[in-house]
């Protein structure tokens, strides 16, 4: 079963007739270098930016899936957020459940995942880039959506926060969802099952990240001279 | 819109969830000492005046038992004080919508110009005689000149710009509309009274009000209500608009009524007091250090709240000499800006 399919996506000047299937279950990861899309796909793929060709979930397509119902299939986390209001960590976690009803439910588990326990009180104002990013991150959790679209979620963390963040991403597989996040650390790709590739605006490759991140592609993509080691992990 | 009968189906939420642990009081409380606060200015302001009244009178007076009091109470002040509060309410709450709108807290209607664009709507009704048509067409024009100021600051400074360019906007667009404003009434206005009515609009004010002005005023009671179960999708908005839509809000359906809201608000409050500034800016931003930043709590108590800062700026400004109402509300709201200014560099 297919989470998210993409036919023929395309944003003018940005993203260039993308088909793409991305299967239940997976952890996958898209790369490539600045300006190349990613963040165009991702939010086309939330259904979030207008977008010319077809985007569907779960094998339904998207512009029939009411509004409040995307809330509870997919979980969009922003690459960057600045908060002009001083809103509690705690009640920013706490919107995640507004599809829900605001129910409140597994809000307490979202913080503790993010180690946001101690700044539950703390307005989301004052906090630094790292801990933004996990209050975010804490918010797509606590919607429990079973697709999760996060955009660079590693990059401004620390290295404890952003290896606790994968392995909430392979906890969140292993349940069966399916999480499509963008990196730029090469070597963190590795520790997921798939890569996309993308170079301006158009789709390079797609598939294991062993088999798809070589040489050859990380020169011609990312002009960079790498050797290619695979199995490379990372403990937490 | 479906989008919006879906949420209105959501269950209640409780409104002391959020409340957990975050150190704010619980907002039922405080919309009682809120009421009883505005209970207690509006007595203040039906009492007090040239011919003070004592409580008998009042009561004489509110039930037309005593002829004197009936007169003043039924003629002069009851108007005032109705125009008042539906005038604060309006400008209060306008702000906050603007303010989550624009996600930027500098926002308020006056200082963006859509008081002015209301204020020249309701001066070329007055100032070519379309007034005299119908009791509608001042408020009318008034809502058509706000239209057209907050279309010019959307169009300006899109959600999420830099406070520098939507202040600039404003400065921008007040300078304008007051212009327009001025010449209308130097135009059309006979000399003696033309100082007056130039000021009346420019620095608003409550004096001689009158039953047709509060029911010019009157459709911002409805304008309230409507307003009152925007404030959780708010909460989500103030934040960021994409994030939003992903949990569930529909932006652009939200959107929508919010300018709406906010547009027609201040229209109809401009077109029966002028241009009152910083009551959009000062109220909102005392509740949020009294409550937080949650809509749900900030909507009710932005429209209680910015009644009673109205009525309590025109108190002070009946006991400074008959101070108009927006000179009084520029001397508390402008040195308050200035701080705000401050704090926020």
């Amino acid at each position: 079963m297919n989470a998210l399919t993409a036919t023929h996506l395309s944003v003018p000047g940005r993203l260039h007739d993308v088909s793409l299937q991305l299967s239940a279950g997976r952890l996958i990861g898209l790369v490539g270098p600045n300006g190349s899309g990613k963040s165009t796909l991702l939010q086309a793929l939330a259904g979030l930016l207008p977008a010319e060709g077809e985007v569907s979930w779960g094998g339904q397509p998207l512009e029939t899936i009411p509004i409040l119902d995307r809330a509870r299939q997919l979980a969009w986390v922003p690459q960057e957020v600045q908060f002009e209001f001083g809103f509690s960590v705690r009640s920013v976690v706490a919107q995640g459940r507004y599809a829900h009803g605001d129910d409140g439910a597994g809000v307490d588990e979202a913080l503790a995942c993010m180690d946001l326990v101690a700044l539950a009180d703390r307005p989301v104002n004052r906090l630094s880039g790292g801990e933004r990013h996990r209050v975010l991150l804490a918010r797509a959790l606590a919607t429990a959506a079973p697709i999760q679209v996060w955009d660079e979620p590693l990059a401004a963390l620390d290295a404890r926060h952003a290896l606790q963040t994968l392995a909430l991403a392979h906890e969140r597989r292993t349940a069966g969802g399916t999480v499509v996040l963008s990196l730029h650390d090469l070597r963190l790709a590795h520790c997921l099952e798939e890569v996309v590739v993308l170079h301006e605006g158009r789709l390079i490759a797609h598939g294991k990240p062993d088999t798809t991140l070589t040489a050859a592609l990380l020169s011609e993509v990312f002009g960079v001279k790498a050797r290619h080691e695979p199995g490379l992990t990372l403990f937490l | 819109m479906p989008a919006k009968h879906t949420e209105n189906a959501r269950p209640a939420p409780d409104p002391t969830r959020f409340s957990a642990g975050s150190g704010f009081a619980p907002s039922v409380p405080l919309v009682a000492i809120f009421l009883v606060l505005l209970l207690g200015l509006a007595g203040a302001s039906l009492v007090i005046g040239d011919v003070r009244l004592s409580a008998s009178q009042l009561v004489a007076g509110l039930l037309r038992q005593d002829e004197f009091a009936t007169t003043i109470l039924w003629q002069i002040r009851l108007p005032r004080l109705l125009v008042a509060m539906l005038v604060g309410a309006a400008l209060s709450s306008s702000g906050l919508v603007m303010q989550a709108y624009f996600r930027n807290s500098l926002a308020s209607p006056g200082l963006l110009g859509v008081s002015a664009g209301g204020a020249a709507g309701a001066v070329v009704a007055i100032g070519f005689g379309f007034a005299s048509v119908s009791i509608l067409t001042v408020p009318v024009m008034a809502v058509a000149g706000a239209v057209v100021a907050t279309g010019a600051v959307v169009a300006l400074a899109r959600s999420g710009a830099s406070t520098e360019r939507l202040l600039l906007a404003g400065v921008a667009l007040n300078a304008l509309l007051g212009a327009v404003t001025s010449y209308v009434l130097s135009a059309h206005t006979i000399t003696y009274e033309r100082n007056a009515q130039i000021l009346f609009w420019l620095l608003g004010g409550l004096e001689d009000r009158t039953w047709e002005h509060v029911w010019m005023a009157a459709p911002i009671v409805l304008g309230a209500v409507w307003l009152l179960p925007l404030g959780r999708p708010m909460d989500l908005l103030s934040l960021g608009a994409s994030e939003a839509q992903s949990l569930g809000v529909n932006v652009r359906g939200l959107r929508r009524q919010m300018l709406a809201l906010s547009t027609v608000l201040t229209a109809l409050a401009t077109a029966v007091a002028g241009t009152v500034g910083f009551v959009g800016l000062v109220v909102p931003h005392l509740l949020r250090l009294v409550v937080g930043p949650e809509h749900r709590r900030l909507v009710p108590l932005s429209l209680i709240g910015g009644a009673a800062f109205v009525l309590a700026c025109d108190l002070l400004g009946r006991a400074a000499g008959n101070l108009r109402l927006g000179i009084v509300t520029a001397l508390v709201g402008g040195p308050f800006f200035l701080w705000l200014l401050r704090r926020r560099a």
